[in-house]
C-alpha cells in the first residue's frame, strides 16, 4: 500500500518529478527520468609520450574513453571533428580550452604516460589532468605509478576519479565480475575486470562450480561446489588467500546463494525438505531459518538493497513467477503474471526494478524489468539465444548476463534501457553465472 | 574476454602470484613470499574436497557422501569468517588498504604535479593450486560410466519442461529395477539432466525432480531405497551441445550410474 501511495504521489507530481524519492520502508525508490538530463560533454586529448613503448599512452587513452562512455555520465566527444588537435599535447594550451569550450566541450581530459627506473623493473608512470570549462581551470590531475601489469587499473581509477568528481559516486571502472567458466571440461570460479580483460581462475577442483555471488566487501565470493560430484555445498572462499569453508551442507540441493547487503544473512535454497525451499543463515550466531513453507519449488532468493526484502522465484503457481516476501519469510505475494516462466530475479541496488528471465511468447528466454510495484514491466533483451543469470552493476545503470545469442554461452553488458550491448567474453567454450562486485 | 589478455592471464595464473600493492602504500608485496601458508592451507582443504565425506576443514559439519540423499541434513558450518559490514567495516581506511579509496584530484600548476598514487593489483587473488582433483574426479566418472554400461543400464528421457516418466522410461526402469535386484550389492546414483532453455537456477530444481521421480519409480518397482542416490546437475553437463530438438532431447534425462568404491 505504501508503494501504491508513494506511486500516486509521484504522479501527483507529474513527470517533471526529478531525482529519487526514497521510502526505506518498502524499497520502492522511484526515480523519474529527468526529461532535461544531458550527459557532461567530456573530451580525452590524448597521453603523451613520456618515454617507453608507444603503445603505453594509447592503452590509457583507449581504456579511459570506454569507461567514461560506459559510465553513463559523460558523452564523449569526438575533438577532430572539432578541429581540435588530440595528438602530442604536452601542455594544454588556452587556445584548445577555449576551442573545446566554444564547441559544448564541458571538460577536458590529457596527460602523459612514461617509465621510470625503478631498480631492476622500470615503472610505469601515469599523469593525468582535467581541466573544468565552468570554472575555466585546471582543476587537478593525478600520478599514477606502478608495474605494467597494472596499466588498465591505472586508467580505471583515473574514469572513477572523474565520475566521483562530477557525481560523487563511486564509478564502476575498477569493479569486478565473478562468473563460472569451463576448463577441461569442469566449471570453475573466474573473476575478470567489468570490462572482461585480466581473467583469474579462482577455483580447481574438476567438477561443477556454479552460481558465485559476492560478499559485501568483495574480499569473499559464496558458491554451490559439488562435492565429489555427488551433494553439493555452499562454499565460501577468500580471494586473497583462496582458503575454503563450507557454510551449507544439507541434504539435496544447495544452491542460488545470496548474502544480505548488511552480510548479516546468506538466504540459499535447499531441498532438504523434500522440494526446494529457502532458507537464511544468520551469519553471526549460525542460526538457521525457514523462510518459505510450500509444496512448490521456492529458490534464487534476492535481497532488496535495504535488506528488508526478499524477490524469489516459485512454481506454486504452477510455472516458474517472481514473487516478494519479507526477509523473515512473511508477507509473500506474486509480482510477475505476464508470461508462464520469469525465473532467476535480481533486484536492482537502487531499488527501482527487478531484472528477472523471462520467457516470451516465441519461446525465447530474455531479460525482463519490473518494478517492485508490479506497475512497470519491459523486456530489454530480444532475439535468439537463452538469457540467464542476470546481475546489477552497483551503479544500478548496467547489468551482465550469459547468452546463447552467438551459439555458445557468453557473457554480455547491457544498459538498463537495453542499449548498448557489449559482448564480454571471446574464445572458450562456456561462460556462465556472472555475478557483478559491489562498488569499492 | 579478450583471447589476447585470457592466454596472458593463463601465463600470469600459472607463474606468480599477483603482486599487489596497497594503493595507498609504496610497499607492495613480492609475489610468492609471505603467503606461504595460506597457500598451504589452500592446497589442504581442496585436497579434502575431493574425498567423500570428507568435510573441507574443521569447522565443517559435512554430510557424508554415502547413498540416499535425504538424510538428515547435517547443517551449517559453525565457523568461518565475518561476513558482516559492521564486523569487517567499509569505511574509507579499510577500503583504501584493499587499494580501493579514491583521493581525489590533486591541485596542479605549473612545476607542481600530483602526488604519486602507486597502484597495486586491485583486490587481491591468490593464485590457483592445479590439484590432482581434476584427473581423479575424470578417473572415477569413467569408471561409473563404463560400469554401467557393462551392467546395461538404460536411461530415461523426458518431455520439454517434465518430470513425468513416459511409458518408454517406465519400460527402461523396469529392466533397471531387475538388474539391480540381481545384484544386491550395487549402489545406484541417478543423475538428473536438462536440456539449455530455462535458467540455470530452475533446471537444477528441474534435475532434481527427474532424479527424484527416476528413483521413485525405482522403489515403487521394488528396490530399497537406500541403494539410489539422487543428484541433479541442471543444464551443467550436458550430453549434448548443439542447439536442436534433438540435442535438447538427449539432455532432458535421468541417467543412471553404477557408484564404485
Amino acid at each position: 500500500m505504501k508503494g501504491l501511495s508513494m506511486l500516486i504521489l509521484a504522479l501527483a507530481l507529474g513527470a517533471g518529478l526529478v531525482g529519487i524519492l526514497e521510502s526505506k520502508a518498502t524499497d520502492v525508490f522511484l526515480e523519474a527520468t529527468r526529461p532535461d538530463f544531458e550527459k557532461i560533454p567530456i573530451g580525452v586529448l590524448g597521453f603523451q609520450n613520456g618515454g617507453g613503448p608507444e603503445w603505453l599512452g594509447g592503452r590509457v587513452e583507449e581504456v579511459l574513453k570506454a569507461d567514461l562512455r560506459r559510465s553513463l555520465v559523460f558523452t564523449l566527444v569526438d575533438l577532430p571533428s572539432l578541429g581540435i588537435k588530440v595528438r602530442d599535447v604536452g601542455n594544454a594550451e588556452k587556445a584548445i580550452f577555449k576551442q573545446a569550450t566554444d564547441n559544448g566541450v564541458a571538460v577536458l581530459v590529457w596527460g602523459r604516460a612514461g617509465l621510470k627506473e625503478n631498480g631492476k623493473e622500470a615503472d610505469v608512470v601515469v599523469d593525468g589532468y582535467v581541466y573544468d570549462g565552468g570554472s575555466d581551470e585546471i582543476v587537478g590531475g593525478k600520478r599514477y605509478v606502478g608495474s605494467t601489469s597494472v596499466v588498465r587499473l591505472m586508467a580505471h581509477r583515473f574514469a572513477d576519479e572523474l565520475v566521483y568528481r562530477y557525481t560523487g559516486e563511486p564509478g564502476i571502472a575498477r569493479t569486478k565480475i565473478a562468473f563460472v567458466s569451463e576448463v577441461g571440461g569442469a566449471r570453475e570460479l573466474f573473476v575478470m575486470d567489468y570490462d572482461g580483460y585480466e581473467p583469474r581462475q579462482i577455483t580447481a577442483d574438476g567438477f561443477l562450480n556454479l552460481m558465485p555471488r559476492w560478499s559485501p566487501d568483495r574480499r569473499f565470493l559464496v558458491f554451490t561446489a559439488y562435492r565429489s560430484r555427488n551433494t553439493q555445498d555452499i562454499d565460501l572462499i577468500e580471494l586473497a588467500t583462496g582458503k575454503r569453508w563450507t557454510l551449507v551442507s544439507l541434504g539435496g540441493l544447495n544452491i542460488t546463494p545470496a548474502l544480505s547487503p548488511d552480510g548479516n544473512y546468506l538466504a540459499f535454497t535447499t531441498s532438504q525438505d523434500g522440494n526446494a525451499e529457502i532458507y537464511r543463515l544468520d551469519t553471526r550466531t549460525k542460526a538457521l531459518q525457514r523462510l518459505t513453507v510450500n509444496p512448490a519449488a521456492d529458490l534464487s532468493p534476492s535481497w532488496s538493497p535495504s535488506g528488508r526484502e526478499i524477490a524469489f522465484t516459485s512454481d506454486r503457481g504452477g510455472g516458474p513467477q517472481i514473487y516478494l516476501m519479507s526477509a523473515d519469510g512473511s508477507n509473500v505475494r506474486r509480482l510477475t503474471f505476464e508470461g508462464d516462466y520469469n525465473a532467476a530475479p535480481a533486484w536492482s541496488p537502487r531499488g527501482n526494478w527487478i531484472a528477472h528471465v523471462c520467457r516470451t511468447p516465441r519461446k525465447e528466454y530474455k531479460l525482463c524489468l519490473i518494478s517492485p510495484d508490479g506497475q512497470k514491466r519491459v523486456q530489454i533483451t530480444t532475439g535468439p539465444g537463452v538469457d540467464d543469470s542476470p546481475s546489477w552493476s552497483p551503479d544500478g545503470r548496467h547489468l551482465v548476463f550469459s547468452s546463447t545469442a552467438d551459439g555458445k554461452s557468453h557473457l554480455y553488458m547491457i544498459n538498463a534501457d537495453g542499449k548498448d550491448l557489449e559482448r564480454l567474453t571471446y574464445g572458450g567454450t562456456h561462460y556462465s553465472s556472472p555475478a557483478w562486485s559491489p562498488a569499492l | 574476454m579478450k583471447a589476447r589478455s585470457f592466454t596472458a592471464c593463463l601465463v600470469v595464473m600459472l607463474g606468480v602470484m599477483m603482486v599487489t600493492g596497497a594503493g595507498c602504500s609504496k610497499k607492495s608485496v613480492q609475489a610468492g613470499s609471505g603467503s606461504k601458508s595460506s597457500e598451504e592451507r589452500l592446497a589442504k582443504s581442496r585436497s579434502g574436497s575431493v574425498t567423500p565425506g570428507e568435510s573441507l576443514n574443521e569447522g565443517s559439519l559435512g554430510m557424508s557422501g554415502g547413498a540416499g540423499d535425504i538424510g538428515q541434513g547435517a547443517g551449517a558450518s559453525s565457523s568461518f569468517p565475518d561476513l558482516t559490514v559492521s564486523g569487517r567495516g567499509t569505511d574509507a581506511a579499510s577500503a583504501g588498504s584493499e587499494g580501493g579509496g579514491l583521493r581525489g584530484l590533486e591541485p596542479v600548476g605549473p612545476g607542481k604535479g600530483a602526488t604519486e598514487e602507486r597502484v597495486g593489483g586491485g583486490t587481491l587473488m591468490a593464485k590457483v593450486q592445479p590439484s590432482d582433483s581434476a584427473s581423479r574426479q575424470i578417473e572415477e566418472m569413467r569408471r561409473e560410466q563404463a560400469a554401467a554400461a557393462a551392467a546395461g543400464l538404460r536411461d530415461v528421457f523426458f518431455a520439454f519442461d517434465s518430470w513425468t516418466i513416459t511409458e518408454e522410461g517406465r519400460m527402461a526402469l523396469a529392466h533397471d529395477a531387475e538388474w539391480i535386484k540381481a545384484n544386491p550389492g550395487s549402489l545406484i546414483k541417478i543423475e538428473g539432466h536438462c536440456d539449455e532453455r530455462g535458467t540455470l537456477a530452475y533446471n537444477l530444481v528441474l534435475g532434481e525432480k527427474r532424479a527424484k521421480a527416476v528413483r521413485n519409480y525405482l522403489v515403487e518397482l521394488g528396490v530399497s531405497a537406500n541403494r539410489l542416490a539422487v543428484v541433479s546437475y541442471g543444464k551443467e553437463r550436458p550430453f549434448c551441445r548443439e542447439q536442436t530438438e534433438s540435442c535438447y532431447q538427449q539432455n532432458r534425462r535421468g541417467h543412471l550410474v553404477l557408484r564404485t568404491k
